[in-house]
């Protein structure tokens, strides 16, 4: 029995593909050698590939794809640089649950530091006299004075060593 | 996530250790001069305290042996060589608001030829002589600057 072209067309174009069965490979073929429409058709698919196939080989061979990559990395490099305000939020950009851990020590912290260097900033004038105390004065081996003068507010102490031979023979 | 985290409470931490550190330090200037009769030079670098020296002793002559800048933390002695055979021991033993408690022993071959405690005002010096030393004597000048 003939095949006829109507039930052969359906699967011409998968066997152009090359995607038939052995069994439809099989019935177009025979179907082929009796059909010179069907070898028509067949022969119109394939100069229709050769006439895509070379116009596209053609371009991909001209295209530059290094260049292509080149433009990409620059424009990568073009995006808008982050200020430092944006990389610091980005960095402390933990999950809801940690912003708020993070957040209380960092501001404890700050207050913390913001009353010690207030303090220090406006420090008082002493309220101690100027002064230099002597507390306590001794020694196991020689005599000392004390004395404080009030002008020039000055206090020494005086330690009245004996002479080296003396300490040596002692 | 958690490094992050523990990242930055160690930052802060560490900041607020270092911060109160820095602050229970006092500096104090530390000067040894050696005061005799040999010449007439006066060390331009004692200039600031030349007229207290000059109102007090009859020397012509004081030399700056050597200046140390201290920090001192509390309770923890710092020993500098005064010159040879005697060292200096300066400990910060209180701080008040306005006026640092410093122990100062003068040591020499292990024995304490001065002890005592001193309370220093910010700029306030107090001089510390008599230690022998080649024709004349050695004066300590401590100064406490905070």
């Amino acid at each position: 029995m003939r095949n006829s072209c109507s039930s052969v067309s359906t699967v011409l174009e998968k066997y152009f593909d090359q995607e038939v069965t052995d069994e439809e490979r099989f019935l177009v073929e025979g179907h082929l050698q009796d059909c010179p429409a069907c070898r028509d058709a067949l022969k119109s698919m394939e100069e229709l590939r050769t006439l895509m196939k070379v116009p596209v080989e053609e371009a991909v061979q001209k295209e530059d794809f290094p260049w292509v990559w080149q433009k990409i990395e620059r424009e990568i490099r073009l995006q808008k640089k982050r200020t430092w305000w944006q990389s610091l939020r980005s960095w402390l950009d933990v999950t809801p649950l940690f912003k708020r851990k993070i957040w209380i020590p960092a501001v404890a912290t700050v207050v913390v530091l913001l009353l010690i260097s207030t303090q220090i900033i406006f420090k008082k004038t002493p309220s101690y006299p100027d002064v230099s105390v002597v507390e306590y004065v001794e020694s196991q081996s020689d005599n000392v004075m004390v004395y404080q003068l009030e002008e020039p507010k000055v206090t020494v102490i005086w330690l009245f060593e004996g002479p080296e031979e003396e300490r040596t023979t002692t | 996530m958690k490094k992050r985290v523990f990242l930055l409470t160690a930052f802060f931490v560490c900041s607020l250790f270092f911060i109160s550190t820095a602050l229970a330090q006092v500096p104090v200037r530390m000067r040894i001069i050696q005061a005799s009769n040999a010449g007439q030079n006066i060390d331009p670098s004692l200039k600031d305290v030349h007229k207290e020296l000059g109102s007090l002793f009859s020397f012509t002559s004081y030399r700056l042996l050597r200046e140390e800048n201290l920090r001192l933390s509390p309770n923890q002695p710092v020993t500098i060589t005064a010159h040879p055979g005697r060292f200096l021991e300066v400990t910060l033993v209180g701080m008040q608001r306005d006026a640092a408690r410093l122990k100062i022993r003068v040591i020499r071959e292990g024995k304490d030829i001065l002890d005592t405690q001193v309370r220093l005002s910010p700029g306030r010096t107090v001089l510390i002589g008599g230690p022998r030393h080649g024709e004349g004597v050695v004066i300590y000048a401590v100064s406490a600057r905070f």
